[in-house]
């Protein structure tokens, strides 16, 4: 029962069980401008694609690792965030044997796969370590903010499409739609693919957006040529365990009104806001 | 508060109006609750009041009595149905002040207002987490913060508890009661009233875009079935009917059999634990539990679409390990039919899964026919899917996954959406399968069914088990 407790304790710790979603802890990289981080992004990624050495690789996987990890990120992130790139590390490795032989092949193929999962890494602590208000001010000198919100938006909605996308595809695979792992390698089936699948996906991903939109006018998006930014891992700091859903509980109920004031009420959350703007 | 004097509303290119000569009032402090049958104009006129309706024609007037004083206040806040497409941000705190934010109050004031709201709601201390890791409920509550940030004078809600089990609809009430007594105005669109009884003061009734009755009555006829009106029945095998057709060993064996049944995902931990279960041949199970309590990942093993990681299942007569394709045995009902279809017309969308199975045409037409007859959409037949309204969607989708005559039909949370009069019906459809075709129906579902002496059995899920 203990195990049970402490494994849902540490799972609503942790950020997202999807990769590239925002982890909200305080560290030196969360403290950085937007603006910075995509300076060092920019140099990591291109260091990537430059090192051609075993020492010049390692010294790039170094320091994505001293970012990556200064970032208070964990392993279960990297393992979230990289799965993908190590199955094409895999593949390219696998690949490059084949054409030249081993180990003749290993080397160039380890090389190019591991350049492509560097160049990539920098993204990642980006998503990771930046809020979309923290996203939007960096941007907005570049950018509409209305634009920079769309972008950084989108990734909010990958597990959104994630969960749908495996809901639609075992409700299909039951009407016979050939959309299993072996299906894909054959050429034939991927009509089902786009047919099956990807249509209810794209009809759900317009409906999304459409209420999305709706939800965001609803909220003054767009109302007014500026915004301001509010920085909230900067304002308060409580940590996950610590939070409680007082639903579950009787409140003491205020009252006064919507717009009364309620200054003299003693804070129940944690942490203050010294930190604003 | 609000004063809504003779609105009428349009959509462009419509014959018809939306809204018809609506006229309401809600005063400071009150709950109001509008109801009616699906398409009745009931989410229109929410976004008409919170002047979300830019094309058409909208006449009328719709007017704060006390207009905000400060420019940084929002009047009339909405919150949307569906709480996953109204979240942008990643964290809690970030996306209450999403609103202020667009307001451009100031930054300084923001973590105050964004402080009052998460009180408001009861979610204290949520500050830095993840929407991610919240539950349903939590995830509704949260969009109700964002729009209090903003300060409205009215909160409107669209059909709040769709998504929600018995106890986030207990807490969101809560929730609103202390809403209501701090002298906001609240107006509920709902299909479900019975959680809202105690707090609402007047019932609105609409009906095809008019106001067809405003009562503090409680308006039992939209209202499902009392609870306790009757007690779900114990497992009745007399009277389940006589199977024909098949051996006499099949219809005596389960039809679904699950024998100590674990699964885990990782990071996640036991979502199944130890389950045991044995359904008959044409029975209907009602699998009732709390949002995450495990029913959709025993729908998936059932399904063969998840393995389980130890225990045994069988259905229809195949031992079920790993993935394994019970296509043409098992149908999957999604709760959104949206995610179902995807051909040019509804008879194409019940043939997809007959001719997958190499049935002769002339078999695939009768059977295209009889589906269509079983599930009230014959007239739907050359019509797009994507084009219908969501209850005729439903219907076709039922269609589509009962035309191969599937042993096991499994539905989750198939009646959100719906209002009583499709819940019903949809309820007299999966009924008739047992007659027609001996089809074992499994509905998941944390609500209480339309008809509570529908089911056989009620199963209650309950952290991963079976109670």
């Amino acid at each position: 029962m203990l195990d049970v407790e402490a494994s849902a304790r540490r799972r609503r710790a942790r950020a997202s069980d999807y990769g590239c979603q925002f982890r909200a802890v305080d560290s030196p990289i969360h403290r950085l401008g937007a603006g910075s981080k995509l300076a060092i992004g920019t140099s990591l990624s291109a260091a990537a694609v430059l090192a051609h050495e075993p020492w010049s690789l390692g010294a790039v996987l170094a320091l994505n690792g001293a970012y990556y990890f200064g970032a208070r990120l964990t392993l279960s992130d990297l393992w979230r965030d990289t799965r993908y790139l190590l199955v094409q590390m895999g593949i390219v490795v696998l690949l490059h044997g084949a054409r030249f032989g081993v180990p003749e092949g290993l080397w160039p193929g380890l090389r190019i796969a591991l350049q492509i999962a560097l160049f990539f890494v920098p993204g990642v602590v980006f998503l990771r370590t930046t809020q979309a208000s923290q996203m939007m001010r960096g941007l907005r000198k570049v950018l509409p903010y209305r634009l920079s919100f769309l972008v950084f938006t989108s990734f909010r909605f990958v597990p959104l499409f994630a969960r749908e996308l495996r809901q639609i595809a075992m409700a299909q695979r039951l009407r016979g739609a050939r959309l299993g792992a072996r299906d894909l390698l054959d050429p034939r089936s991927w009509r089902d693919a786009f047919h099956c699948l990807m249509i209810p996906l794209l009809v759900r991903a317009l409906k999304a957006a459409d209420e999305a939109a709706l939800s965001a006018e609803g909220r003054g998006f767009g109302v007014r040529p500026e915004r301001t930014y509010f920085d909230a891992l900067l304002a308060a700091n409580v940590p996950p365990g610590e939070a409680r859903d007082e639903a579950v509980r009787p409140a003491p109920i205020r009252r006064g009104g919507p717009g009364a004031s309620r200054a003299s009420e003693p804070a129940v959350a944690r942490g203050g806001v010294a930190g604003e703007e | 508060m609000l004063r809504v004097s003779s609105l009428s509303y349009t959509y462009p290119g419509e014959a018809g109006p939306a809204l018809s000569d609506v006229s309401l009032e809600v005063r400071a402090g009150e709950c109001l609750c509008i109801t009616g049958h699906s398409g009745c104009g009931k989410t229109t006129l929410l976004l008409a009041l919170k002047g979300l309706l830019h094309e058409g024609t909208l006449t009328g007037e719709a007017a704060i009595d006390a207009p905000p004083e400060e420019l940084d206040s929002d009047g009339v806040g909405l919150v949307f149905q569906n709480a996953e497409t109204q979240i942008f941000c990643s964290t809690v705190a970030e996306e209450v002040a999403f609103g202020p934010e667009n307001l451009c109050v100031p930054p300084g004031g923001i973590g105050e207002r964004v402080r009052r709201a998460l009180e408001d709601v009861r979610l204290t201390g949520f500050w830095n987490r993840n929407v991610e890791r919240l539950s349903a409920g939590q995830k509704h509550r949260l969009a109700i913060a964002s729009v209090l940030a903003m300060r409205p004078r009215v909160l409107l809600l669209d059909e709040p508890t769709s998504q929600l089990d018995g106890i986030g609809k207990a807490q969101l009430v809560t929730v609103l009661k202390a809403l209501k007594e701090q002298g906001y105005g609240l107006v509920v669109v709902e299909h479900d009233l019975e959680p809202f009884r105690g707090l609402v003061d007047r019932w609105v009734v609409m009906e095809e875009g008019r106001i067809r009755a405003v009562s503090d009555r409680f308006p039992a006829e939209y209202a499902t079935e009392a609870p306790g009106s009757s007690t779900p029945p114990a497992l009745r095998p007399s009277t389940l009917p006589p199977l024909g057709g098949g051996h006499a060993q099949d219809e005596l064996s389960p039809v679904i059999a699950l024998g100590d049944v674990r699964l885990s995902y990782p990071g996640v931990g036991e979502v199944l634990r130890g389950v045991e279960l044995s359904v008959s041949r044409g029975e209907r199970i009602h699998l009732h539990g709390r949002n995450g309590a495990g029913k959709s990942s025993l729908l998936a093993c059932v399904a063969g679409a998840v393995g389980c990681d130890s225990g045994s299942i069988r259905v229809a007569g195949i031992e079920v390990t790993g993935r394994t394709s019970l296509f043409g045995k098992v149908g999957y009902l999604l709760q959104n039919p949206q995610r179902q279809l995807f051909e040019s017309t509804v008879e194409e969308e019940v043939a997809f899964s007959l001719r997958r199975l190499r049935l002769p045409a002339p078999e695939v037409h009768r059977r295209v026919e009889e589906a269509l007859d079983t599930c009230e959409a014959a007239k739907l037949a050359d019509r797009l899917p994507l084009s219908l309204s969501f209850g005729e969607q439903h219907r076709v989708a039922l269609a589509s996954v009962i035309a191969p005559r599937p042993e096991v039909l499994l539905l989750d949370e198939p009646f959100s959406g719906l209002d009583l009069r499709q819940r019903r019906r949809l309820l007299a459809i999966l009924g008739s399968l047992r007659e027609r075709q001996a089809t074992t129906v499994v509905i998941a579902s944390h609500d209480p069914l339309p008809r509570r002496g529908w089911p056989d059995r009620v199963l209650t899920m309950e952290d991963g088990t079976l109670a």
